[in-house]
C-alpha cells in the first residue's frame, strides 16, 4: 500500500510541478485523460473500447491488444533482475573456480585428453597449461573460494551463490551472448528481459520496463539483438539509456523548444487528437493521445533517474562513481536508482573481458585485474546498498560472461603475454538475492577447471531457474510465432533446485 | 518417458496415452443435441480449430506420435483399437474422443492438465454433432487450389463496382452489415498516394484531382500513382523485409555488404511491373535461365542476403548451413506461406510437411557456391545498364574498325582504355552460382536440424502433398524447377499468398491475418470466395501483374469506403474484418518519415544507388571490431526516402525500429504495430522530425500573410484536408502563446531555427517562423497526419 501511496504522491507532485513549470491553465478535460473526461467530450465508448490502454502503465504495456501478459504462473521470489554481463567473458580459473593442480602444470604441455575433441578457437598446436597468477582464499561462513583479485566479492561470500558448472554450446563471442539471452545462437529470438516484459508487464508509469546500460566502450558482440524484442511485439525490447547524451534516445527536446513549449504542444496535440477522435471513432487515436502525455512525462522521469549527481557523495564514492561519464560504476549505481523504480531488468554490459592474452591490453596480468579494479568495488557496493534498502530481497543479481576460458595459455602467434582462449565446456557465474540459496558453491569442474564432473548447469537450465525465480514456468511462458510455440529455452531447460533459497 | 526431459519440445509433452482405456461412466449426453434443420458442423470451418489443439501429439509427426494415434487422418483415428475406436462415424456414443475430452478425471482428460485449451461445452456438442452427422474430413482449405469456376455472388447492386466488391457484399448480406459511404476525395487520394507510393500526395496532385470533374478521375489518379517512380519503391520496401535485405553481413561484427544493386532491381522490376511469375523466377534461379542477363543473375541477391559470419575462429560450414536452411524457409515462407521451421528438426506437428521432404526442398538450395567466405565468393561485377549499353556500343565500334586502316591500332587501343574505364565501374554483388555438375554436394536430412549430424542423404524434390514439378523438369531438378513448380498454375498457396500480402498493404488486416502462416495452424481466411477470386484473377486475368491487381483494389467500391467507426460498427466488427467499413491503420516507419520530407517540401526524388546516412543520434554505432562510423550526409541525401537508409542488422536506425520495423535479420513478411511512447518521442525530437518541421514552417511562411491562412495551408500539407475552424483556434492559440514566449526570447528563436536548419527569409521574423516551426512540429504529430484514414 506505501508503495502505491508513494505512487500517487510522486505523481501528484509531477503534475504539480508540470503545471507551474508551464504557468498556463490546462485544459480541464486534457488534465489527465480520466474517463471522465473524455466522457464529457462523448468520446466515453472509444474510451470504453480502448478501456485498459488508456491511463495504464508506460510503454503501453498492460494492455495493449493482449501485447503481453501481464501475469506470472506463480508466486514469484523476484520481482526485478540485474544482470551484470562481462562481456568478452572473464577467466573463471582467475575469479571463481581456484585450480591448484594447475600450478604443477604450469607451462607444461595440456594433456592429450583435453584436446580431443576439441575446437579451438584460436590456439594451434598442442598448447600448454597456464595456471592462476592469483592467489584464492575462503570467505565469510560459507568459506567460498574467491580470488584476490575480488575483494569486494568476498566480503559478499555468504550471500552469493556461486555456479561453478555453467556451460553452453557455443564457443564464439556472439552465437554465445545471444544463446544466453534469447536461447538460439542465431539472430532473431526475444531477449530474456523481452520475455519478462512481455510476462510480467511494467509496474512503472513513466520508464522502460526493460533498460540497458552499456560500459567499456562498446556493445556487446552480438550487437542490440541481445536485447531485441524477437517476434514479440517490439514494446518489450530493451531500451539502452546512456550515461552521456541523452539517456534515452529522443527524451531530449530540440534546441530552443523549452519544456512549457513542449507542454502547451502535447496539450494542443491532444486537444486536436481528440477532435479527430471525436470524428473518426478510432480507439487508437485515444491510446495516441496517452501515449503522447506517458512520453512527456518520461522526458521528466528518465533524465531524473538517470541523473545520479543527486546522490550523496558517500554513495557516489561507495560505488566510485562519478556524475557526468560513463563507467560501469555509475551503472551499478543506477541500476540501483532504476530498481528503486521498479523497472523490471536491468542489463548492464560491460565490455573488456576477454583476455586472449595477444598483447597487455587483453592479458590477464594487466587487463584483468584492471577490469576487476573497476567492478569489484561497484559491484560490493552494489550488493549493500540493495541489501540496505532492503531491495535484496526481491531483486535477482546475476554476474557472468558468455562462456569460459581454457586452462591453456593461447599463445597466439607467439605472444609472451599470458591469456585464455574461449571454452564452452565449463565457467562460473554468480547468483545473489531474489530467491537464491545464499552462501553455496553450486557444481564442480575437473582438476583443469576444464570439464565439469557434478551438477552441470546448461545455458538454458540457467534461464529456465531465472524464470522460476520470477514466477514462471519456463515451459508455459511461450509465444507462437511461424507455426511453432517459442519460449526463451527453446526446447530445453530445466530448474535448477539446489539453486533456490 | 520416451526420452529425457530436457530434450524435449513443448509440443512433445507426453500425455497419458489414449490407449489405456480404464472404466469411465458413460457419460449423460449433457450437450444439446443439435436442432434437426441445423446443417452438419464444417470440418475446415468448425472441427479443424478444435482437433489442432491435439495435433502436436496426435499428428503429422510420427515420432511425437502419443498412442500411435492420428487425429489429421480419418482413416487413423476411425480404425479399431481394442474393441473401441476414437472417433466411430455416425456414433457419437461409441465414440473414445468424446469420452476423453468430457473427462473430469486428470489423468484421463484430453488435452491433458496444462497442455492445451480445454475443450468447451459448446465445442463439445459441435464434435458430437460432426461425428453424427458422419465424421467427414476436409483437406486443409490451402491446400487445394482456388476454384477456377467459382460464380460470382449476385450481390452488391450498383455498389460493387469490380467483382471483388460483390464477394464482399455477400458477406455483408450474411451478416446484415451494409457499406459505409464513399470517403471523399481528398481522402480518397492521400489513402491511395499512401498505400500505392508511400508518399502524401503533394498539394498540387491533390488540387488537379479535386478540380477534375470528369466521372473518372480518382481512376485515372490511380494509374498516375501506378506510374509513378515511388510506387517502385514504395513496393520495393515491402519486398525488402520480406528478402531480410541489409547493407551489412550481420553477426559479430557485422560489416559492410554491397547488395544496394540488387535493392534498385526490385524498384526496376516493380516499376516496370515485371509479372510475379517472372520476377520469382528471376530471384531464385536467374542465373539458371537459358538467355539470363546479368539483371537476371543480380535477381538471384535474394538469396545472398543472408548472413555470413566472419568472426575469427567461426567454422563456416555451420554458417553456411545456417544460410542454407534460412533460404529454404524464407523460400516457403516468402511465397507460399509454409511455415517449415519446424521441419529443420523433425516432421512438421500440424502441417502434412516430413523432415525429410523439407531437406528435398533445401536439397534444391544446397548446391550453390558461397560457403560463408569472407570474400562473400561468388560476385556478378554488375554494371549499370547505360554502362552497359555503352560498353556494347565500344564493342561494336571496335569490330567496325578496318584491321587495315593505319589508326586502328590507336583507336583500338583508345576504345580498350574506354571499356576498361567502364569495367571500373562494375560492383560486386555477392549472387547464386550453381556449383558444377562433378561437384555438388549431397543433402542429408540433419539429426536435429544439427549440421554435425547427416543422416540419410536426399534428392531434390518437392512435399508430397502439393502439386508434383512440371513435368518437364529434368531427372535431378535444379533451383529453376523449383521456381516454376513455385509459380505453377497449379500451386494453391503461391497467388494467394501474394494476393493476401496486398491486401493487407491497402486494408491494414490481411484476408488471413497470419500472412506468413496459410497452414493449419494459421487464421483461416475471413472470406475465403474473395481471396480465391483475387488469387485466380491475378493469375488468369492480370497474367500475374502487381500493377493490375493494385489497380483493381484500390479502385473497388471496397476500398473507397469511409472509414470512420460509429459505436455500433465497432460492436459488430471491432477489428473490420468485414469490410463494411474503409481502413484506418497508422503507416509504417519509413512512410512516416517520408511524408515528412514531402510536406516540409525537402524530399529528395533522387532514386537508386548506394545507401545513405541520415542523422540519427550520435553515438548509436557503437561498433565491435569493424570501426565503422556513420558519417551524417549534410547534401540532399539527408533527405531521401528511407528505403535508402543505410541498414545495419545489428543496428538499424532507431527511429525506424522504435515504429516497429524489424531488424532484417530473417525474413519477415508482417509487422506488428504498436503505439508506444518511444514513437511520440521519436516524432516530436528526432532531428528529421524538427528539420521537417522547419521545412513546412518555411512553406507555411512563404507568401501567406495571416497566420490562418498559414495554419490551413500547414495542416493542408500535413494531411491533404482543409481543418474545420475549431482546430484552426486551437493552433492559432498555440501560435500566439509560443510566439509570445519566442519574442521574449529571440535566443530561443535562434536556437530552434538552427535545430530545424531554417533561416529566417529576408525581413522574416525569426520569431515567428521559430512559432511556426512548433506548429509545424504538431502537425507533423496529429495522430491523423500518422495514420491514413
Amino acid at each position: 500500500m506505501t508503495d502505491r501511496h508513494d505512487a500517487i504522491e510522486r505523481e501528484v507532485r509531477r503534475e504539480a510541478e508540470r503545471a507551474s513549470l508551464l504557468g498556463t491553465t490546462r485544459r480541464a478535460f486534457l488534465g489527465r485523460l480520466g474517463t471522465a473526461g473524455i466522457g464529457a467530450l462523448g468520446l466515453g465508448w472509444a474510451a470504453a473500447d480502448a478501456g485498459l490502454r488508456v491511463g495504464k502503465d508506460a510503454f503501453g504495456v498492460g494492455g495493449l491488444d493482449g501485447l503481453d501478459l501481464s501475469r506470472p504462473h506463480f508466486a514469484p521470489k523476484a520481482r526485478r533482475i540485474i544482470y551484470l554481463h562481462m562481456a568478452g567473458s572473464p577467466p573463471h580459473h582467475d575469479l571463481l573456480d581456484p585450480k591448484p593442480a594447475l600450478n604443477d602444470w604450469n607451462g607444461k604441455k595440456c594433456p592429450e585428453e583435453l584436446l580431443d575433441p576439441e575446437n579451438f578457437a584460436f590456439i594451434k598446436g598442442h598448447p600448454e597449461m597456464l595456471a592462476s597468477p592469483y592467489g584464492f582464499a575462503k570467505h565469510g561462513e560459507s568459506g567460498t573460494e574467491i580470488s584476490e583479485l575480488l575483494p569486494g566479492l568476498a566480503r559478499h561470500a555468504d550471500r552469493i551463490a556461486v555456479v561453478r558448472s555453467m556451460h553452453t554450446d557455443q564457443f564464439n563471442h556472439a552465437p554465445a551472448q545471444l544463446l544466453l539471452y534469447t536461447g538460439s545462437p542465431r539472430l532473431g529470438r526475444p531477449s530474456m528481459g523481452s520475455w519478462i516484459s512481455y510476462g510480467l508487464g511494467s509496474e512503472n508509469r513513466d520508464l522502460p520496463a526493460y533498460v540497458v546500460l552499456v560500459s567499456g566502450g562498446k556493445t556487446p558482440s552480438a550487437g542490440k539483438s541481445v536485447w531485441g524484442s524477437g517476434f514479440l511485439p517490439s514494446v518489450h525490447q530493451g531500451v539502452q539509456c546512456r550515461s552521456s547524451g541523452d539517456p534515452v534516445l529522443f527524451t531530449r527536446d530540440p534546441a530552443g523548444i523549452d519544456r512549457g513549449t513542449r507542454g502547451a504542444t502535447i496539450d494542443a496535440l491532444a486537444e486536436l487528437n481528440a477532435m479527430q477522435c471525436e470524428r473518426n471513432g478510432d480507439p487508437e487515436t485515444l491510446a495516441r493521445i496517452a501515449q503522447y502525455e506517458l512520453a512527456f512525462r518520461m522526458q521528466a522521469a528518465v533524465p531524473e533517474t538517470m541523473d545520479i549527481s543527486v546522490e550523496s557523495p558517500e554513495t557516489l564514492e561507495r560505488y566510485g562513481a562519478t556524475p557526468g561519464t560513463a563507467s560501469f560504476a555509475n551503472n551499478c549505481l543506477l541500476a540501483r536508482r532504476l530498481v528503486e523504480q521498479d523497472v523490471r531488468f536491468v542489463q548492464l554490459f560491460d565490455w573488456g573481458w576477454d583476455t586472449h592474452g595477444t598483447n597487455p591490453s587483453d592479458d590477464i596480468v594487466n587487463q584483468l585485474p584492471k577490469k576487476c579494479r573497476e567492478t569489484d568495488q561497484p559491484i560490493a557496493a552494489l550488493l549493500d546498498d540493495l541489501a540496505e534498502r532492503g531491495l535484496l530481497d526481491d531483486t535477482l543479481v546475476i554476474w557472468s560472461g558468455e562462456f569460459g576460458r581454457t586452462a591453456m595459455n593461447e599463445r597466439r602467434n607467439g605472444s609472451t603475454h599470458l591469456g585464455r582462449d574461449h571454452h564452452p565446456h565449463c565457467f562460473s557465474i554468480w547468483m545473489a538475492g531474489g530467491g537464491v540459496r545464499p552462501g553455496i558453491v553450486h557444481g564442480e569442474t575437473c582438476e583443469f577447471g576444464s570439464r565439469i564432473v557434478r551438477d552441470p548447469v546448461h545455458v538454458h537450465d540457467l534461464q529456465a531457474t531465472v524464470l522460476h525465480l520470477l514466477g514462471f514456468d519456463h515451459e508455459r511462458l511461450i509465444r507462437r510465432h511461424q507455426g511453432r510455440d517459442f519460449r526463451l529455452t527453446d526446447v530445453h531447460g530445466i530448474v535448477v533446485p539446489g539453486l533456490l533459497a | 518417458m520416451p526420452f529425457p526431459r530436457r530434450f524435449r519440445c513443448r509440443a512433445l509433452r507426453a500425455t497419458p496415452a489414449f490407449s489405456i482405456v480404464l472404466a469411465v461412466a458413460p457419460l449423460v449426453a449433457a450437450a444439446a443435441a443439435p436442432a434437426a434443420a441445423a446443417p452438419p458442423p464444417s470440418f475446415n470451418r468448425d472441427i479443424r480449430p478444435i482437433l489442432s489443439r491435439c495435433i502436436a501429439c496426435h499428428g503429422p509427426d510420427a515420432a511425437a506420435r502419443a498412442a500411435n494415434l492420428r487425429l489429421d487422418d480419418r482413416e487413423d483415428a476411425i480404425r479399431d483399437r481394442r474393441g473401441g475406436a476414437t472417433i466411430v462415424p455416425g456414433d457419437p456414443d461409441a465414440s473414445t474422443l468424446l469420452e476423453r475430452i468430457t473427462s473430469h478425471d486428470p489423468d484421463l482428460v484430453m488435452p491433458p492438465p496444462g497442455a492445451g485449451e480445454p475443450v468447451s461445452a459448446e465445442e463439445r456438442a459441435t464434435l458430437r454433432a460432426w461425428i453424427a452427422a458422419g465424421a467427414t474430413y476436409q483437406t486443409h482449405w490451402a491446400w487445394i487450389a482456388p476454384d477456377r469456376d467459382a460464380t460470382t455472388p449476385d450481390a452488391g447492386g450498383a455498389w460493387a463496382r469490380h467483382d471483388l466488391d460483390r464477394f464482399v457484399a455477400a458477406r455483408h448480406a450474411e451478416l446484415g452489415l451494409s457499406p459505409a459511404p464513399e470517403a471523399d476525395l481528398a481522402t480518397l487520394a492521400r489513402r491511395a498516394s499512401l498505400d500505392l507510393t508511400g508518399l502524401p500526395p503533394t498539394l498540387d496532385e491533390l488540387d488537379v484531382l479535386l478540380a477534375d470533374e470528369s466521372p473518372d478521375a480518382y481512376e485515372r489518379f490511380v494509374d498516375r500513382l501506378l506510374d509513378s517512380p515511388a510506387f517502385g519503391e514504395r513496393w520495393a520496401r515491402v519486398w525488402l523485409d520480406v528478402a531480410r535485405y541489409a547493407d551489412t553481413k550481420g553477426y559479430e561484427a557485422d560489416r559492410r555488404r554491397t547488395m544496394w544493386p540488387w535493392r534498385d532491381w526490385v524498384i526496376r522490376a516493380f516499376n516496370a511491373d515485371m509479372p510475379y511469375d517472372r520476377f520469382t523466377i528471376a530471384q531464385l534461379a536467374g542465373d539458371l535461365l537459358p538467355g539470363g542477363t546479368d539483371d537476371d543473375v543480380l535477381a538471384t541477391a535474394f538469396h545472398r542476403n543472408t548472413m555470413t559470419n566472419d568472426e575469427g575462429g567461426t567454422r563456416d560450414e555451420e554458417y553456411r548451413m545456417a544460410a542454407v536452411i534460412d533460404r529454404t524457409n524464407t523460400t516457403l515462407g516468402a511465397w507460399m506461406g509454409l511455415t517449415a521451421e519446424c521441419s529443420v528438426c523433425h516432421d512438421h506437428k500440424y502441417d502434412p510437411l516430413t523432415s525429410p521432404e523439407y531437406y528435398q526442398v533445401l536439397a534444391f538450395l544446397n548446391t550453390t557456391q558461397d560457403a560463408d567466405r569472407n570474400d562473400e565468393q561468388p560476385l556478378l561485377h554488375w554494371l549499370a545498364a547505360e554502362d552497359r549499353a555503352a560498353r556494347a556500343a565500344r564493342l561494336r565500334d571496335r569490330e567496325a574498325l578496318d584491321p587495315a586502316a593505319e589508326a586502328t591500332t590507336e583507336r583500338v587501343a583508345e576504345i580498350d582504355r574506354e571499356i576498361a574505364a567502364i569495367d571500373a565501374r562494375a560492383i560486386a554483388v555477392p549472387v547464386l552460382r550453381e556449383q558444377p555438375a562433378d561437384q555438388r554436394r549431397t543433402t542429408h536430412v540433419l539429426g536435429k536440424g544439427d549440421w554435425r549430424s547427416p543422416e540419410a542423404p536426399v534428392e531434390p524434390g518437392v512435399p508430397s502433398f502439393l502439386h508434383p514439378l512440371p513435368s518437364d523438369a529434368a531427372a535431378t531438378p535444379d533451383r529453376l524447377a523449383l521456381a516454376r513448380w513455385i509459380v505453377d498454375d497449379r500451386n494453391p498457396l503461391t497467388a494467394r499468398v501474394h494476393v493476401n500480402r496486398v491486401w493487407e498493404r491497402l486494408f491494414g488486416l490481411g484476408l488471413v491475418e497470419t500472412q506468413e502462416d496459410f497452414g493449419t495452424q494459421g487464421t483461416p481466411p475471413s472470406n475465403q470466395p474473395l481471396l480465391d477470386h483475387l488469387a485466380v484473377r491475378f493469375m488468369d486475368d492480370f497474367g500475374w501483374s502487381h500493377k493490375a491487381l493494385c489497380r483493381e483494389i484500390a479502385t473497388s467500391a471496397t476500398y473507397r469506403q469511409w472509414s470512420a467507426t460509429t459505436p455500433q460498427t465497432l460492436a459488430a466488427d471491432p477489428r473490420n474484418e468485414h469490410l463494411a467499413r474503409g481502413p484506418r491503420f497508422r503507416l509504417e516507419a519509413e512512410a512516416i518519415r517520408d511524408a515528412a520530407l514531402v510536406a516540409s517540401g525537402r524530399l529528395s526524388r533522387t532514386m537508386h544507388g548506394p545507401p545513405v546516412f541520415p542523422p540519427q543520434p550520435d553515438g548509436v554505432w557503437q561498433v565491435v571490431y569493424s570501426g565503422d562510423a556513420w558519417t551524417t550526409a549534410e547534401n540532399e541525401d539527408r533527405y531521401r526516402r528511407s528505403l535508402y537508409t543505410f541498414w545495419r542488422r545489428t543496428s538499424p536506425h532507431p527511429a525506424m525500429t522504435t515504429l516497429d520495423a524489424g531488424s532484417r535479420e530473417t525474413c519477415a513478411v508482417r509487422r506488428i504495430r504498436t503505439n508506444t511512447p518511444l514513437q511520440a518521442l521519436v516524432l516530436l525530437n528526432d532531428e528529421t522530425s524538427i528539420e521537417a518541421a522547419g521545412g513546412l514552417a518555411l512553406r507555411m511562411s512563404g507568401t501567406t500573410p495571416s497566420i490562418d491562412e498559414a495554419i490551413i495551408l500547414g495542416f493542408r500539407l500535413a494531411t491533404a484536408r482543409t481543418p474545420e475552424p475549431d482546430e484552426i483556434a486551437v493552433l492559432r492559440d498555440l501560435y500566439d502563446r509560443t510566439l509570445v514566449g519566442y519574442r521574449s526570447s529571440p535566443e530561443s528563436a535562434a536556437a530552434l531555427l538552427e535545430s530545424a536548419r531554417v533561416t529566417a527569409p529576408e525581413n522574416g521574423d525569426a520569431p515567428e517562423l521559430a512559432a511556426r516551426i512548433v506548429l509545424a512540429n504538431v502537425l507533423l504529430n496529429l495522430d491523423e497526419f500518422v495514420t491514413r484514414g
